[in-house]
Order: structure tokens, then sequence, then C-alpha cells
């Protein structure tokens, strides 16, 4: 059966989780990706600078950021390593990166240089800001990006420190995948390549839409403060509250007058309760105080119990879980979102799988992260055909690993 | 400017969020998306005014924004003559898109095997809420599913109620997953002639919003990953979130000494950089609460604005943490078109809307027109597309297979 992206040939330059995770979804459905390392020093990130991954961890990371890649390491402080890095660029299809711009005009490897030699080439870069404006140059960093993009103070309950999730950095994955893939369509169409950029600044709010298209069209005190959870605008909707057990629940029926004779039996309210009759007495005049009849109502039974009883009424509500839901979850196995694989030094291990089906170009896992270097030499004889007696003197001299 | 998708058309039947957003990323760059709605009220998200769980303003930005650069059609396909129209469409389409029930779809003979007999060459993508396959079907809004994913569970301080990343968050993803997999499908058709089922689902997107801390977590079942961690706490005390005087921080700083060092110069502390309890990075990690500690003394010192202008120089990564009405203002948002201006007719002036998060140099996106009026393209896709007679148009009309 053929693979969707058997045709394409990726070069990956990156050092980050978020960036390389975009061509290994392109790995996943059989484009041939190659990784980059550089050898030079300080070059390639550093996965703990957070402290949250001690070494041992991060492995797990590469092991899904770098799937389905082969891997080349190269001294780009040498001249003649980033020669091999141009060279490579110039049989590539799609050149990923996320380096600052300034340490690729360096290498000669900035959008002018390597379309000169390749025209139709798409050239992707994940940024931290994006290609324009004053702050183009920050840091790649999740972080900032989210510090930026206004959610933070507004995530927690009221006089909570600012939250971060962690999560803004996953879009810019997805939209790095997806930019690649309009611009190859684009090229397929005219033989025309392009630039690509991606920044964490755009993922983080991108994924926060609604939130920032609700200020933009109102403005308000009441987008700059965090909301406490008894003081939600629907009660039935966006909520979260404890049951028995400690477990959370959390209600999203925002048309409420569709759900609230099935919902008012599984919490124990009467259905004609004067004070919560119809939409506009539960989420005005008597909003608040349905919210602490509720908080009431859920610690009378645990989470289990509440499952149970949304499930019957297939009410749009559910209990709030941790990781470990997901990770026994048949459902994410059978759909492949998680994946159990055998881990040739670690043994049977569960992995992130594939968050995208498709009926004729199934995505798989053929390899995991590969060690640095391990198909340097395979590399240069198959794409640049290099004589052995040259990928030695390569070797011998540290250019390649 | 060319458009990167033109000539790819897209039906477009889906409502609220998730779906929209995906075909809204394709007719950003060119594609023709036509909106199939029911008749009378069409998709839901018209109709978000009425309810309080989204605020709305005096233009309804939730349904214009997403569904911007699109066509409507209004059909009524429990109609067999509105779903005859609906099966010529496929005919001269590219892409199918749903974030209908698959038993609705069924119902309706929108199945798989249904239109891609019709056109084989078509792209069939549907956006489930838990994935195509397993017996999981119960409702699947945002953030009962989010709720499934453990995303919420591990975010805010201990003994704190869990966090939903924000509106839509997860239809957002599934919508950008939803895109590519369109994208990956059209690609594999240039070479094989075929079209395929493609599905992106909530579950499936939303699990990998967590993917820095899942697939750790996954790996080793160390539970640091899923719990709510104190900031107080945090494994790298120079990597966190400090209060300023007037506002949050976002310190990003690796542990080594020299940048400890840099940092407490900065701060007019650099006694601080010879304090035996933080003399190593092993030392700032294990007494991470008594630095946190100290450090939250000294920067609420000054303001953030302050702290920002000494440590620029330095090359220590930091930002104040911005609120909504900041990143409005945001030069970098607007000069990236992250934020773009466009003309509303609902309310007759220009409004300010999401813009477009990918940049392409040469066939950038765009923002044309908001989302279209119920049915305001029918009776010209019928007529130009489909090539129906004025005739056949009023028959359709009197049978109420459109209104």
């Amino acid at each position: 059966m053929s693979r969707v992206l058997e045709d394409l040939l990726v070069l990956d330059l990156t050092t980050e989780f978020w960036s390389g995770l975009a061509s290994a979804m392109l790995g996943d459905f059989g484009a041939r990706v190659i990784r980059v390392e550089s050898l030079a020093a300080g070059e390639g990130g550093d996965a703990n600078r957070d402290g949250q991954h001690p070494p041992t961890d991060w492995n797990y990371l590469a092991d899904l950021a770098q799937r389905n890649k082969r891997g080349l390491a190269v001294d780009l402080g040498e001249e003649a390593g980033r020669e091999i890095l141009r060279a490579l660029a110039a049989r590539a299809d799609v050149f990923l990166t996320d380096l600052p711009a300034a340490r690729l005009a360096e290498l000669g490897c900035d959008y002018s240089a390597l379309s000169a030699a390749r025209p139709d080439l798409v050239y992707a870069r994940g940024s931290g800001f994006g290609p324009r404006g004053p702050d183009r140059d920050l840091p790649a960093l999740d972080e900032l990006a989210a510090a930026r993009t206004g959610m933070m103070p507004i995530l927690p309950q009221p006089g909570q420190p600012p939250v971060y999730t962690g999560s803004g950095q996953m879009y810019t994955t997805v939209m790095l995948a997806l930019g690649i893939l309009i611009a190859l369509h684009h090229r397929a169409d005219t033989g025309e390549g392009q630039e690509v950029d991606a920044s964490l600044f755009a993922g983080n709010m991108y994924g926060a839409s609604l939130d920032l298209q609700a200020y933009l069209a109102m403005g308000g005190e009441r987008f700059l403060q965090p909301e406490s959870r008894l003081d939600k605008g629907n009660p039935m909707s966006g909520t979260v509250y404890p049951s028995r057990d400690g477990r959370w629940v959390t209600l999203t029926m925002p048309d409420t007058d569709r759900w609230w004779p099935s919902f008012a039996e599984v919490v124990g309210l009467d259905v004609a309760d004067p004070r919560f009759d119809d939409h506009e007495k539960r989420c005005g005049e008597h909003r608040l105080e349905m919210m602490r009849v509720l908080e009431a109502a859920f610690r009378k039974h645990p989470g289990a119990h509440w499952r149970q009883r949304f499930d019957e009424k297939q009410l749009s509500a559910d209990v709030i879980e941790a990781y470990s839901y997901p990770a026994g979850d048949e459902q994410a196995h059978r759909n492949r979102y998680l994946v159990d694989l055998e881990h040739p030094s670690l043994g049977p291990l569960k992995s992130l799988g594939f968050p995208i089906h498709m009926s004729d170009g199934t995505a798989r896992l053929d390899r995991l992260a590969p060690c640095r270097g391990q198909h340097s030499a395979e590399i240069l004889q198959e794409l640049l055909e290099y004589p052995d007696e040259k990928i030695f003197e390569l070797e011998a001299e540290g250019v390649i690993a | 400017m060319a458009k990167a998708l033109k000539g790819v058309r897209v039906i477009d039947l889906t409502v609220w969020f998730q779906g929209p957003v995906c075909s809204q990323h394709l007719a950003d760059f060119g594609a023709e998306v036509i909106k199939v709605e029911r008749p009378v009220h069409g998709d839901q998200g018209r109709g978000v005014r009425s309810i309080k769980a989204l605020p709305v303003g005096d233009w309804n930005q939730y349904f214009l924004v997403i569904n911007r650069n699109k066509k409507s059609m209004a059909l009524d396909l429990k109609r067999q003559e509105g779903r005859d129209i609906l099966y010529r469409l496929v005919e001269k389409s590219d892409v199918f898109l749903s974030n209908l029930a698959m038993e609705n779809l069924a119902a309706w003979d929108l199945g798989y095997e249904k239109l891609s007999e019709i056109n084989p060459r078509l792209v069939y993508a549907t956006n489930t809420g838990y994935g195509h396959r397993g017996a999981v079907s119960k409702p699947s809004f945002d953030m009962t599913v989010q709720a499934l994913t453990g995303l919420m569970a591990r975010l805010g301080e201990p003994g704190e109620p869990p966090i939903y990343l924000g509106m839509g968050s997860g239809d957002a993803h599934g919508g950008l997953m939803s895109a590519l997999g369109i994208m990956l499908a059209l690609h594999q058709r240039r070479r094989t002639g075929r079209g395929q089922y493609v599905d992106a689902s909530l579950y499936g997107a939303q699990l990998f919003l967590g993917a820095p801390t899942l697939q750790a977590f996954l790996a080793t079942g160390d539970e640091r990953y899923s719990e709510q961690q104190a900031r107080t706490a945090a494994p790298n005390p120079l990597w966190n979130r400090y209060r300023a005087r007037d506002q949050w921080l976002f310190l990003c700083l690796e542990n080594d000494d020299a940048r400890f060092a840099t940092l407490c110069e900065s701060l007019d502390r650099s006694d601080l950089a010879g304090d035996p309890h933080f003399a190593s990075a092993e030392k700032r990690r294990k007494n991470g609460p008594e630095l946190v500690a100290a450090l939250d003394a000294i920067l609420a010192g000054r303001d953030a604005a302050e702290w920002m202008q000494r440590w620029r120089p330095l090359g220590i990564a930091a930002s104040p943490i911005q609120n909504l009405e900041d990143v409005a203002e945001d030069p970098q948002a607007w000069e990236n078109e992250y934020f773009v201006k466009t003309h509303c007719d609902e309310v007759n002036r220009e409004v300010s809307v999401r813009g477009l998060p990918i940049t392409l140099g040469k066939t950038p996106g765009s923002v044309e027109t908001l989302g279209p009026e119920l049915g305001q393209d029918t009776e010209l896709i019928l007529a130009d597309t489909l090539g129906y007679s004025w005739d056949e148009i009023g028959e359709l009309k009197s049978k109420g297979a459109i209104p």
C-alpha cells in the first residue's frame, strides 16, 4: 500500500520537542525525514532547562518527537559540515527548522540561500513570535509565548498564581505540519516553493481563539479577571463541582432548556422547581442560588455514581480524570491515540500514537528516535552519493559522527 | 494574490466550533468552502446569543469569525430532494467534512460508502467525539472531553479546582488535526487518484495537547506529571512565575551558576549568588522553596517593566504575563496578522478578528468576508455550480428542499 507522503524528503534541523514533533507527524505518514543534529558545542537545546524532565524521562519525549526519522550528526561549526547540510537541503522537498534567524544566516541556511539552490523548496520555520515585528528574534520558548497570550492570569481561581499549561506549543506543532502541506499543495499546482512560519505565539493565541475573539468583540474588565467557579454565567455549563470522594464533576449544557428535565432528575431536583424552571431563571436571577444547590447535590455521591448517571441519561457531563485514565482507556488504544510498543532497551512501554486516522494511508511507527548519528553514513551514501573513503575521512575529521 | 488552495471545493456540513474551524483554515487559504446548513436556524453557532455560556457582542463574533470566507447553502437533508442536491454537489467537490453524529449521517444516507461511490476522488472527513472505532457514544463537548484526557486535573495549585484550558481549546486543536488530515489525503490523491476516509476526533486531538507531560507519564507512571504542582516547588526555581510589584512575570533561566550570578547581579543581590544554600544547581534545586521565597520578596520590589529593562540587555529570557487587554494591543500580534481588521455587515463597521496563525510567504491566507448569512448562496450554487435550471430551482423550493 502506498504511504501518504512517501514521495517527500524532509530535512529536519530542529532542537525542540514541539518543532521536532511536526516532522515526526509527517514521518508517521511515510515521509522520509532526516533529523540533523549538530555536533557544535552549545547547539541542540537543553531538554531539562525547566527542571521538569530529568534526562531519563527526556528519552521518552524524544522517542515521540523524533520517531520515524533517520539521524545524521554533523558539526555545523565547520564549513565542511555546513556544506553537507546545504547539499542535503538541495535534495529535500521540505526544510524544517526552529533555529534563530541569525544562526540560519550564519549556516547559509536562510531561505534566500536555500531557495536559490532549490526554488521549489518548502522552507518551514517554527519561531517564537512570527517572521515580522519588533520581537521576531525573541527566543522560541513556549513559556514566553504563553505569557504574552493573555490567558495565564484568568485560567485559575481568583487570587491564585497565573497558570502555564504547556499546551500552546502543541497547536504550533500541528500548524507547522499543516502549513507545510498547504505549501506543498501549492507547489504541486504551480511548481513554486515558499516560506512557512508558525510561531509559538500564534499557536498559543490560536488555542485561546474564542476567549481572545470575545475580548476583541466586547472588551471589558470581566475578561481580565479570573472567574470564581461559583460565579459562572451558566450553572450548567463550563462549571466544575466536587463530588463526595473529591473527584470533580464538569458540565457543558449551554442550552439548558434542552437538558433540564433529565438533568434535574439526575441531581435530585424537582423539574418544576419554580426557582429553576426556565433558562432565564437558571442563568439569571437564580443563577448563584442554583450553583449553591448543585454544589450541595454533587457532594452527596462519589464520582463513579455521577458518571454512571450522566451516561444513562446521555448528559453532556463527566468526571474529571488524571492521566491514568487515558493510559488505561480502551477507547484511546482502539483508535491508536495511544499505542503499546516494545522498546529495545526499556521493554514494553505506552506512548502517544496517532491523532489522525486515514483509511488508505495509515500512520505507523516504523522506528523510534535515532541515536545520534545513527544513519550518518547511510544518508550521505544514499542522498549525496559520497564514496566510502570520503565518509571515513569526514568521520576521522570529526565533521560527522 | 495567489491562493494555495484555489480550486479545492469543500462541502462543510459542520456545526459549533471544531468542524467549522477546520474548514476555516482551508477557506483562509483559498478553498471554496460551501457551508451546508438546515434551512431553519442553520448552524447552532448562529444561535449562541441566547446561550449564557458564551458571551457575544453586538455582532456574533463566535459564529462569524470561524465561518469567514465561506459560502452558505441551506438544504433540508431530511428530504430526499435535499439529499439529491447534496449528492450532485458531492460529484463536483473534493472534500466532504462533517462533525455531525455518525448516526445522523447514516440516517440521511450520507455515509462514506455512499458518497465515495458517487465520487471516488472525494476526501471524506469526520470529527468524531471519541474516535471512529470503539463503543463510546456520548455527547462530546470540548470541556467534557478535556476532562477525560487528564489535562485539566494537573493544572493549578494543589487542592485548587482543575483548570480548563479555555473556551473551545480542544476543538481548536481538533480542527487543526482535521485540516491536516484533509491535506494529507489530498496529497495522496494526486498519486492514487482516490479519496479516502479521514477522522480526527476531539479526544485524540486533546490527548496530543498534553503531549509534553502525558508522554512522560505514560512511560514512567510518575504522578509528578499528572498531579497539580505548587509554584513554590518548581524544580528549577529560575524557570518560574514571579509577581513583580505590579504584574506577574515568567522568568525562564537555565539553572547554571553563571546565569544565576547574572540574575543576582541584575537584582542588586550579588550576595545571593554567594549564599551556600544556592551555590550550585543541585542546591538551588534542593532548596528550591527557599529560593522561590527569596526571589518572590526581591521581585515584588519593582515593577515588571523595570525588571524587563534590566534583563533584556543581559539576555535573560523573561516576559511580563499579559492579560487579554495587553495582547489585544500587542504590536507583535498585529504585525504578524495574528489579528486583522475586517468589515462586519452585521454592525456595518470595521471589527478586529483573529487573523492568520500560519504565515505563508507567497500565498498568504486572508480574511475576505466574515461568516455568511444563512443560505445566502443557495440559488447561485444550484444554478452556476450544479447546473439546475431556474424552473427546477422553483420546484425544489416548492418541495421544501431549499427555503
